[in-house]
């Protein structure tokens, strides 16, 4: 193929920076023309699947059932630290309606996040994979867990972050149970925090918060004897496949990954799981297919999580100016191998130039974390964005002015590269209008009640979500007319069969509902892990240069048909339209007759010299009641700098619900542990608080949508994490001004606010 | 779960000749079927209660008071309005409980009868106190959720809203068992755990609630239930309240304040109702009134704060009855 390049592309994800390569050919759309008149992008669309959704037609995993189907169970340590001593299956293998058994003494080698089985020979928290059987119903497969026999010798243990870090917890690996994580420096601190006239001092607790994703994690999987075929819940259908390669040693072109629909994922289902290699190592022995689904006790222990953590940050200012600071920050990573940074907005949010920051992996015998939306940036956020306010407060200054003094650079502080666009000032000064921070006084103001407090609070929010190469898609002409657009994606719940369906439509020139989306699917293009934010602005460039190569060649072709010269012709609302004519396009389609009209198009790489980032501030007005510690959020306002917005709608679901999740965060949910027994107390939907339809406050949603023209050729930035990431910090400094005392430990539930209103006996 | 015969009568005397060692009644299910999935109960036989006529619904005849059978809805009370008017207190205990879908399928008498929700006893593998094990896990654990009044050997909670708001109103239940029927307060169906009463109430096996009664001496009173929850819906309370008084004159007459959520049982203290017996429900009586229940109160580790949060749940629902 002629013209083909490789490139570098800088590309973020999760807070860092990857160098990677990108394979170009041709040349890059460029963006839109200002002012150019939209017919499908800009527009708010019903979702293209709404309607296979909500009657149920819509596959998930786990309605995948096939003919002799096996049910997979694991077997979960008891302990949160154990030696796996023996195993004995017989009576479990005599159950009737057992198929078989694995587990570390029978199962083949199975690499897994670089260890080299899936069953641990030390289990090192309490749901820690021991044992599977497959059976012929899920009861049975019950049944027999009960009846394996296993002999643990306990090993001692620590759950707790805190207990962890200290010189009597048990060490748990060769280096301790503290690692280093990150650092950053920047100016000279120490200097500037000697010299400054106010420095205020915070510690700062976040809880482990559980992805409860609506379905839970699992796989079904089907091997012919040629081809594995994996249906799973996933984020990244490549990763799956990625992962089945490295585990069971196949190679990938016979391996066939498929999601089709999924209830969420959130960070969590970014590759194979556990659960995926017992199911393909159960269908390759028993030549049957095999389900394995966790239950949603399970997917408490065992499915990842938003890491605890322990922040501390020192803050100084001099001169109404913030001069230096200082932030460490420690995760409760589980036996994760890696850790977000809650430390990432310190190091980038603000231009200050003076800062030390340190960021540390804890491990410890409790569920692992795994990324979980905007993975550090919300714990991180809910720190700094008090330390801020507190600082304020101090200096007697407006946190709001505070921050607009630090927030308008426009060079990104870390690379001291030029941000593609960045407009958080005119966020910050549409969140204010909305909320009414001028009526905001400090000290708060009454509530509705004698006994109640009001007050306004702000935080703000930057991440990365511009996405990058690869991406592929392909456009597909049928011969009646109609359009099939594959791209390398899947759609975890965002809507992203219907923002494609209009990136295709919009430059193809074809109407929505002739055009069907196929994702989800290793067979079609390569694409990227639905994860940091970034599908969209990684897979709708390709499908829009996918769509313009489809329409060229279209429009090349039915010149010939319509013997008309190819410079005459455009395609508009499904029409080739002339001089004086418009011919349907299932027309000249139909005369082409099975002659194919395929577009492809790729991601191309992202501008060297320049940091994209999305930008956003949330505001809160909530009520305290000082007498029972209850906090009632009344409004959160949230405006976002994203880029362009290819659907209203969508865009507009996509940060109420992650407003929803933050004052989760924020107010109710929590996993607890005992720490002498190292259980989970509640792993399960009674205990574990996700916030329901009552606990929603009136959100307003608000973008500067101005697209990012510098960034890829459809100004569009991601959305899914940026949501989550203000809004605890929001709600934390709205409390603080009402009732004048700060709440450092998040969730910040009753019993919280009435121990630091210092009523508690 | 373990296999189990399953039987639905359609006479309450037949549903009791079934009642024997090893069956459970069931009706709504909404807690039994959870205790069973857990591995908390394993009956041999269930005896599905919901073909009996006669128990469900509710009636009010003058000089007979007030009776709920025992396998109504409890959404059929909540959403009454001649009941709401009539006591009520019912109706605000149910509408904060659990969800619309729980109060559709759970009935009064398994309402009363729910086993309670310490994560430690609902855990299967958790050998506790209760299920007959040695020593109380929460005690030393995680007791957030825990009982600060009254408890022994188990510092469980009493989970259902519903208790406090009927023992305010002086509720009786009625039992019947194939050898006949009792009648005793509702506030004397709940023990608590100790010594060799590893259980949470007095019925016996064989028996079943088959209604509640409230005189109409008692559906005179005024009555408020409050609760508080650590979020808007779906919650067992941190703290209920239910407060009831005969107002004349601006006094209040046979006041009752019942908590939930606080001890292993529905808790009161007469000596409290004494001291606000002729009192205007001032903000000083109510409190004095408050501390009086709560003296003897042992906080645990992490649930101090339902001392606060009971103090002046306990005050605003008196202070409601003369408002």
């Amino acid at each position: 193929m002629a013209g083909l390049r490789v490139v570098k592309s800088r590309d973020e994800f999760e807070g860092e920076i990857f160098e990677s390569l990108a394979i170009i050919q041709g040349s890059d759309l460029p963006p839109h023309a200002a002012g150019v008149e939209f017919e499908e992008i800009g527009k708010s669309r019903k979702r293209v699947d709404g309607v296979q959704r909500v009657t149920g037609r819509a596959t998930y995993t786990q309605d995948v059932t096939l003919p002799g189907m096996l049910h997979a169970r694991v077997l979960r340590s008891p302990y949160p630290r154990a030696r796996v001593r023996a195993i004995d299956t017989k009576k479990a293998e005599a159950l009737p309606g057992v198929r078989a058994v694995l587990h570390r003494f029978n199962s083949p080698k199975a690499a897994f996040r670089g260890e080299e089985t899936i069953f641990r020979d030390e289990v090192r928290f309490i749901g820690d994979e021991v044992a599977a059987v497959a059976a012929d119903d899920a009861e049975t497969a019950v049944r027999a867990l009960a009846l394996i026999e296993v002999e643990y010798e306990l090993l001692p243990h620590v759950t707790d972050l805190e207990e962890a870090i200290s010189d009597e917890a048990p060490k748990l690996e060769d280096g301790g149970n503290v690692f280093d994580a990150g650092s950053l420096k920047r100016g000279e601190a120490r200097q500037a925090f000697k010299d400054a006239d106010a420095v205020v001092e915070g510690t700062y607790r976040t809880s482990t918060q559980l992805h409860n994703s609506l379905e839970s994690h699992g796989a079904v999987a089907q091997w012919d004897g040629q081809i594995l075929t994996v249906w799973e819940s996933t984020q990244h259908v490549f990763g799956v496949r990625e992962g089945l390669r490295a585990a069971l040693l196949i190679p990938l072109s016979q391996i066939r990954v498929i999601c089709d629909y999924m209830g969420g994922g959130f960070g969590s289902k970014g590759g194979a799981g556990k659960y995926s290699i017992i199911a393909a190592l159960f269908a390759k022995q028993l030549g049957r297919p095999v389900r394995c689904v966790l239950t949603r006790h399970e997917e408490n222990l065992a499915a990842g999580n938003r890491s605890a953590t322990l922040q501390k940050i020192k803050i100084a200012a001099k001169d109404g100016r913030i001069t230096a600071i200082d932030h460490t920050s420690w995760s409760n990573a589980g036996q994760g191998r890696w850790v977000a940074n809650p430390t990432g907005p310190t190091n980038t949010l603000y231009d200050f130039a003076n800062l030390t920051t340190k960021s540390y992996r804890v491990v410890t015998n409790a569920g692992s974390l795994s990324a979980f939306r905007a993975p550090g940036y919300v714990e991180g956020t809910f720190a700094l964005e008090q330390a801020i306010d507190e600082l304020a407060e101090r200096i007697g200054v407006d946190p709001f002015t505070l921050r607009r003094r630090h927030a308008a650079s426009q060079r990104d502080p870390r690379t001291t590269k030029a941000y593609s666009l960045k407009r958080l000032l005119e966020c910050y000064t549409i969140g204010a209008r909305e909320i009414g921070w001028s009526d905001r006084r400090a000290g708060g103001t009454r509530g509705s009640a004698p006994h109640r407090r009001r007050g306004i609070g702000m935080g703000t929010q930057i991440w990365g979500g511009g996405g990058g190469p690869p991406a592929y898609a392909t456009v597909h002409f049928n011969s009646d007319g109609t359009v099939i657009l594959r791209a390398g994606t899947q759609d975890i719940g965002t809507g992203t069969r219907t923002v494609l369906a209009q990136i295709c439509s919009e430059e193809l020139g074809v109407e929505l509902d002739r055009i069907s989306v196929r994702i989800g699917d290793t067979e079609g293009p390569y694409g990227p892990i639905s994860a940091g934010s970034l599908t969209l602005a990684s897979v709708g460039p390709a499908v829009r240069l996918a769509a313009r190569d489809a329409r060229e060649q279209f429009l090349g072709a039915a010149a010939g048909v319509l013997e008309v010269p190819r410079t005459e012709l455009r395609m508009e609302r499904g029409h080739i339209v002339s001089k004086g004519a418009r011919t349907p396009i299932a027309e000249v389609s139909k005369k082409l007759e099975n002659n194919t009209v395929i577009g492809k198009g790729s991601r191309w790489p992202n501008p060297e010299s320049l940091s994209i980032k999305t930008f956003g501030a949330h505001f809160a007005q909530v009520e305290v009641d000082t007498l029972t510690g209850e906090i009632f959020v009344e409004k959160v306002v949230a405006v976002h700098d994203i880029g362009r917005i290819v659907n209203p709608m969508t865009a507009a679901s996509q940060v109420q619900g992650g407003v929803i999740q933050a004052l989760g965060f924020a107010l109710s949910e929590e996993r607890v542990v005992d720490r002498s027994l190292g259980r989970v107390m509640n792993a399960d939907l009674e205990w574990y608080k996700v916030p329901t339809v009552l606990d929603v406050p009136e959100i307003v949603v608000r973008f500067t949508d101005r697209p990012d023209r510098r960034a890829n050729n459809l100004g569009a930035k991601g959305l899914g994490e940026p949501p989550i990431i203000p809004t605890a910090a929001a709600v934390a400094n709205a409390v603080a001004n009402a009732i004048g005392v700060r709440l450092r430990h998040a969730p910040m539930t009753p019993p919280r606010v009435l121990e630091a209103l210092a009523v508690v006996p | 779960m373990s296999l189990f015969s399953y039987a639905k009568p359609r006479a309450l005397g037949e549903a009791l000749r079934l009642l024997k060692n090893g069956t459970i009644a069931i009706a709504g299910g909404t807690d039994l079927v959870g205790l069973i999935r857990s591995g908390l109960a394993r009956p041999e036989g269930l005896v599905d209660l919901t073909g009996i006529d006669g128990l469900r619904g509710w009636t009010r005849e003058k000089g007979k008071g007030l009776r709920i059978g025992a396998l109504t809805p409890l959404a059929d009370l909540e959403t009454s309005p001649q009941l709401q008017k009539l006591a009520p207190m019912i109706a605000q205990s149910l509408r904060d409980a659990a969800t619309p879908q729980l109060r559709n399928m759970g009935t009064v008498g398994g309402n009363l009868l729910q086993r309670n929700r310490c994560w430690y006893f609902r855990d299967e593998a958790v050998p506790c106190w209760l299920k007959g094990g040695t020593r109380c896990f929460a005690a030393e654990g995680e007791n957030r959720y825990h009982a600060i009044l009254g408890a022994a050997e188990c510092v469980m909670v009493a989970p259902s809203d519903l208790a406090p708001a009927l023992i305010a109103y002086d509720a009786e239940i009625e039992i019947a068992s194939s050898i006949g029927r009792r009648t005793v307060k509702l506030g004397q169906l709940f023990v608590t755990p100790s010594g060799r009463q590893r259980k949470e109430h007095s019925i016996k096996k064989g028996e079943l609630i088959t209604s509640v009664r409230i005189s109409d001496a008692a559906l005179e009173r005024r009555g408020t239930f409050l609760k508080a929850m650590d979020r808007k819906a779906w919650s067992f309370a941190l703290v209920s309240v239910a407060a009831s008084a005969r107002i004349k004159d601006g006094k209040a007459r046979d006041v009752r304040v019942v908590l939930g959520g606080v001890a292993p049982v529905p808790w009161w203290v007469p000596a409290a109702h004494k001291l606000l017996e002729g009192s205007a429900l001032d903000d000083n009586s109510c409190l004095a009134a408050a501390d009086l229940i709560l003296a003897s109160a042992q906080p645990l580790r992490d649930n101090g704060y339902k001392v606060t949060l009971a103090r002046e749940l306990i005050r605003r629902a008196l202070r409601s009855l003369v408002a």
